[in-house]
C-alpha cells in the first residue's frame, strides 16, 4: 500500500517538517489512510502520508461503536474507507446532572429575557451534541496516537452533525477527492532556499552570500549602537575583518603569506562596496553629495535631514492644498531634495519618515500621506 | 471491536457478485412496505427504468419511526442464502434521510470511487 512505499523513501529532517503546511493544519484524509499511515522513526506521535508529516486529523462519519467511560465516550466512526476509534473527553460541568435537574425544575422565569435560562439552554445544546448514538453523524478533529497497536484519534474537538438530508456527507464526499490532488497527493518539496542555507557551511562559494548579510547586520548594529551621523567607507572597514580573515587564515597555510596579505584587503574592500550598496538600497544611508569624497549620511541620525522633513511638513500642512490630508510622500521627496540634498533616495526618505512617525513627530494619514501633529 | 468498514453500493449492485456474502455495505432506498411483527422493511430505487428492491433485517435498529415513502439510508451486514437470489441487510443504523438529493449522491460516491480506482492504478503502475 502507499504507506508501504513511503517508508522506503527517506523522511524529510523534522527541522523542516514545520515548512509544510500540512503539519500544522488538519488534514482531512480518509480514515482508510489514517490507519495505513506510517509513523515518524524519529518521532513517534508523527505521521506521514506520504511525504507530508502530520499528526492532527479532521475525521467525518458515522459513529457504529459506542462505549462509555468514567470520563471519557469512545467512539468507532466509520466514512465508508475505514472505520476508527475516537477517545471524546466528557466536560467536567457536565458531570452533576444534579445541578441542571435542578434548574430545569425551576422552570422558565416569566416573561422577558433570562440570560441564566438562555446560558442553561445553551449548556444543554452544548451537552446534546456531544452525546451520541450510533447512527449519528459525528465530526471529529484531534491528534493521532497509537495504543496497543490500534490507532485512535484523542479528539479536541468533536460535535454531533445534524444532516437531515446528508448534505453536509455529500459535499465532503466531493470534496475530498479534489483535496487529496490538490494537496495531500502533492509532494511536499522542501524550498531550495531552505536547502542551500544549510549547505552553505560546507560550500565556499555560495558562502558569499552569506558573509554579505553578515557584514550587512554587522554595519547596521554598529551604526544603531554608536549613532553614527556620517562615515568614510575606511572608517568602518575594520569591522569586516573578522568575517574575511577565518577562511583566510585556513588557506594562508599553503599560500605566500605575501600574496594573501594583499588579497585579503581586495576582499574586505569588495565586501565593503556590495554591503554599502545593500545598505542604500535599503535607504539605511545615503550620500549627501556625489564628490570624490565617498560620505555617507545615516538616514536615522541625520538631524538636519530630519528636520527638513519636518519643516517642510509644518510648513504645507497650512497650505490648503495639503490640510485635510497631509502631504504626499513624493511631494515631500521633491521638496526635501531641493531644500537639503538634490541626491536623498525614496528608500532613504521611507526610512526617515518611518523613523519620524515612530518619535510621534510626524504622522501617517494614509499609506503615503504625512501630516504635522 | 470496531465493525468493518461500511462500504456504498448503489441497490442495484446488492444482488450482483460485486457484494459478497457478510459484506459490511451501506445504501439506500425509499421505505415502502415494514412488517413490524417479522422486522422486516423494504427499500426500493429506481435506476434505468427497473425497479430494484432490498430487504432489511431491522431487529437492531427497532423501535424506529418508520414513514412510509421517505428515503432511507441503511449501514449493515449482507446476508446472501444460497440457491435463493435474494439478499438481506442486516441493519446497525437505519436513518430517515427524506429530501436527500439521490442523483448528487450517486455523483458523490461515483467521484469517491474515481478517485479510490485511480489511486490503485497509478500504485500498480509504479
Amino acid at each position: 500500500m502507499d504507506g508501504d512505499q513511503g517508508a522506503a523513501e527517506d523522511e524529510p529532517p523534522s527541522l523542516l517538517w514545520g515548512l509544510d503546511p500540512v503539519f500544522s493544519a488538519y488534514a482531512r484524509l480518509y480514515v482508510k489512510d489514517i490507519l495505513q499511515m506510517r509513523e515518524s522513526r524519529q518521532v513517534p506521535g508523527i505521521y506521514f502520508y506520504k511525504s507530508h508529516p502530520l499528526f492532527q486529523v479532521d475525521v467525518l462519519g458515522t459513529v457504529v461503536y459506542r462505549r462509555e467511560r468514567d470520563d471519557f465516550y469512545c467512539y468507532g466512526v466509520d466514512d465508508s474507507t475505514g472505520v476508527i476509534n475516537c477517545l471524546c473527553w466528557k466536560d467536567e460541568k457536565w458531570r452533576d446532572h444534579g445541578d441542571l435537574a435542578k434548574d430545569a425544575a425551576r422552570g422558565p422565569a416569566g416573561g422577558g429575557f433570562n440570560v441564566e435560562e438562555q446560558l442553561r439552554k445553551l449548556r444543554e445544546a452544548q451537552r446534546s451534541s456531544s452525546v451520541l448514538e450510533i447512527g449519528d453523524l459525528l465530526q471529529v478533529r484531534g491528534s493521532l496516537k497509537t495504543s496497543r497497536e490500534q490507532r485512535e484519534i484523542m479528539t479536541s474537538s468533536f460535535y454531533k452533525v445534524n444532516d437531515p438530508v446528508m448534505s453536509v456527507q455529500i459535499s465532503r464526499m466531493l470534496e475530498m477527492p479534489q483535496l487529496y490532488r490538490d494537496c495531500y497527493d502533492k509532494p511536499f518539496l522542501i524550498p531550495s532556499s531552505e536547502l542551500s542555507a544549510s549547505s552553505t557551511d560546507n560550500d565556499r562559494p555560495s558562502s558569499f552570500q552569506s558573509v554579505l548579510s553578515q557584514s550587512v547586520h554587522i554595519l547596521k548594529e554598529f551604526l544603531k549602537e554608536k549613532e553614527v551621523t556620517r562615515f568614510r567607507p575606511y572608517d568602518v572597514e575594520y569591522l569586516l575583518h573578522p568575517l574575511i580573515q577565518q577562511p583566510g587564515s585556513n588557506t594562508s597555510t599553503e599560500q605566500e603569506p605575501g600574496s594573501v596579505r594583499s588579497m585579503i584587503p581586495a576582499q574586505i574592500r569588495n565586501l565593503l562596496k556590495e554591503t554599502l550598496k545593500i545598505l542604500q538600497v535599503e535607504g539605511e544611508i545615503f550620500r549627501k553629495v556625489l564628490s570624490q569624497d565617498e560620505v555617507y549620511n545615516v538616514t536615522e541620525h541625520d538631524k538636519d535631514l530630519l528636520a527638513a522633513i519636518c519643516d517642510i511638513l509644518r510648513e504645507d500642512c497650512k497650505r490648503e492644498k495639503y490640510a485635510e490630508k497631509g502631504c504626499h510622500v513624493l511631494h515631500i521627496l521633491s521638496s526635501v531634495r531641493q531644500r537639503y540634498s538634490r541626491n536623498l533616495s525614496r528608500e532613504a526618505l521611507d526610512v526617515a519618515l518611518k523613523f519620524l512617525e515612530c518619535n510621534s513627530d510626524i504622522i501617517s494619514t494614509t499609506d503615503a500621506h504625512y501630516t504635522v501633529l | 471491536m470496531l465493525p468493518a468498514a461500511a462500504v456504498f453500493h448503489f441497490p442495484w449492485e446488492i444482488s450482483s457478485d460485486l457484494v459478497k456474502d457478510g459484506a459490511s455495505i451501506r445504501t439506500f432506498g425509499r421505505l415502502t412496505n415494514y412488517l413490524p411483527e417479522e422486522s422486516k422493511a423494504v427499500l426500493t430505487s429506481h435506476h434505468a427504468s427497473v425497479q430494484y428492491q432490498v430487504s432489511i433485517q431491522t431487529t437492531f435498529v427497532e423501535p424506529f419511526d418508520p414513514i412510509i415513502g421517505a428515503q432511507y439510508i441503511v449501514l449493515g451486514e449482507i446476508e446472501k442464502s444460497e440457491g435463493e437470489g435474494e439478499a438481506i441487510v442486516h441493519a446497525r443504523v437505519f436513518n430517515c434521510v427524506d429530501g436527500v438529493d439521490v442523483a448528487l449522491l450517486q455523483k458523490a460516491v461515483n467521484e469517491q470511487r474515481k478517485f479510490f480506482r485511480e489511486r490503485n492504478d497509478e500504485a500498480g503502475a509504479r
